[in-house]
This record gives structure tokens, sequence and C-alpha cells, in this order.
């Protein structure tokens, strides 16, 4: 029997309490295989119920979506490249205090951060492209 | 833009929930259709100008600031 949205809505509301009882009480126990077991049994659970609904996506979520996703975008990668940057500047400032090795955890960091703007750009890049190619951009309109 | 949904539903007898279930979208879609803050796709007009059997142009109106 299929369901609506606002039954499924109850049902996740039901699930992630009975899951977050489950990892408190875990936690409480000291048991790391409830807290697994909790959160697998409440994964299942939702995806069971998630089959058996009609879930609509209407384009107005769409639309939501994409602008959420832009905004993440635009928010985070200048973020995560600053902080790259001024991460790493004083390591490759010849400072003394850096040189000494005490703060090398805060190079590392700043090379983590780098790598996840490159990787965030060039996957954003690669994105960019195919979907251009998939909506008609790109081709040439001398024909 | 402006648009006269509200009016179209009200003269088919149609609850937002019911609209919303004919053309495939959520009844907040409809609602916020309603209410202006949302245009709807060209497809998404065409369904519901198809429900109504009216022209696109009837339940949407353009209006002069829209062109610039």
């Amino acid at each position: 029997m299929g369901m609506n949205n606002k039954k499924y809505r109850q049902i996740r509301v039901l699930v992630i309490f009975f899951v977050g009882v489950i990892v408190a009480l875990s936690l409480l126990q000291d048991s790391f295989l409830l807290s697994t077991a909790g959160v697998l049994t409440g994964m299942l659970f939702l995806i069971l119920a998630r089959s058996k609904t009609k879930i609509r996506l209407d384009e107005r979520e769409k639309t939501i979506r994409e602008k959420a996703a832009n905004l993440t975008y635009a928010i985070f990668a200048p973020t995560i490249g600053i902080g790259a940057f001024l991460l790493l500047f004083p390591a490759h400032s010849g400072l003394s205090v850096f040189a000494k090795g005490e703060w090398l955890f805060i190079e590392s960091l700043g090379m983590v951060f780098a790598y996840l703007s490159l990787f965030l750009i060039i996957t954003y890049a690669i994105s960019y492209h195919f979907l251009n190619k998939k909506y008609g951009g790109g081709g040439s309109d001398g024909e | 833009m402006e648009n006269k949904l509200k009016v179209y539903r009200a003269m088919h007898d149609l609850t937002q929930e019911q609209l919303a279930e004919e053309i495939g979208v959520s009844r907040q879609t409809v609602n916020a259709i309603e209410a202006n803050k949302y245009l709807p796709s060209l497809g998404l007009a065409f369904k519901i100008a198809k429900l109504f059997k009216t022209n696109i142009e009837k339940i949407f109106i353009c209006e002069k600031n829209d062109e610039k």
C-alpha cells in the first residue's frame, strides 16, 4: 500500500527519534554495536518507507535545491580557499616560530583545505561542462 | 507577472491539493504560484492551461514592467 508525503514525514520523525534514543542508550551503555545496529535499522526502515511512498519532487523544490547548491558553493569555495591561503602563508613566511615544526599541523590543515578547494573547483568545472553540453550549449549556430 | 490561477481553480471547484495532484506538483507549489512567489516553468504553465482548457496568457498575465 502506498503512502503520501505527510505520512512518510511522520514516519521519518518517529524513526529519527527512535534512532536518537538507541544511540543515547548505547552511549550510556558504552556499546558501539548497539548504536551501529540502531542506526542501520533506522536507515533500513527509512529506505523501506521511502520505497512505499510516492515522493513528489516538483520543479519548485528543484529550483530551491539548485539555488541552495549555488549558495553553498558561493560560500564554501572562497571560505576554504582563503582558509587554505591563511593557513599555508605563515609556514612559508619564514617566521621562526613556524620553522620549529610545532605548528606543522597548521600547514597540513592548509594543504587539506587547498586540495579540497581544488577538488571543489574541478568538480564544478566538470559538471558545468557536461550540463552545458546536455542542455545544448557549446554547439555551432551557423546551420 | 500576475496570475489568475486562484480564480480558475475556484471556477473549476478544485482545492489546492486536487490541482497539485492533477498537474503533478506539491500543494506548496500551487500555493506559491497563487501567491506570486514562484513563477512556473513553461511546461507547467502549459499543463495548467490545458487542464483549465484555456490559453496560458489568460491565466498568466504579463505586465509591462516584466518585459524590461
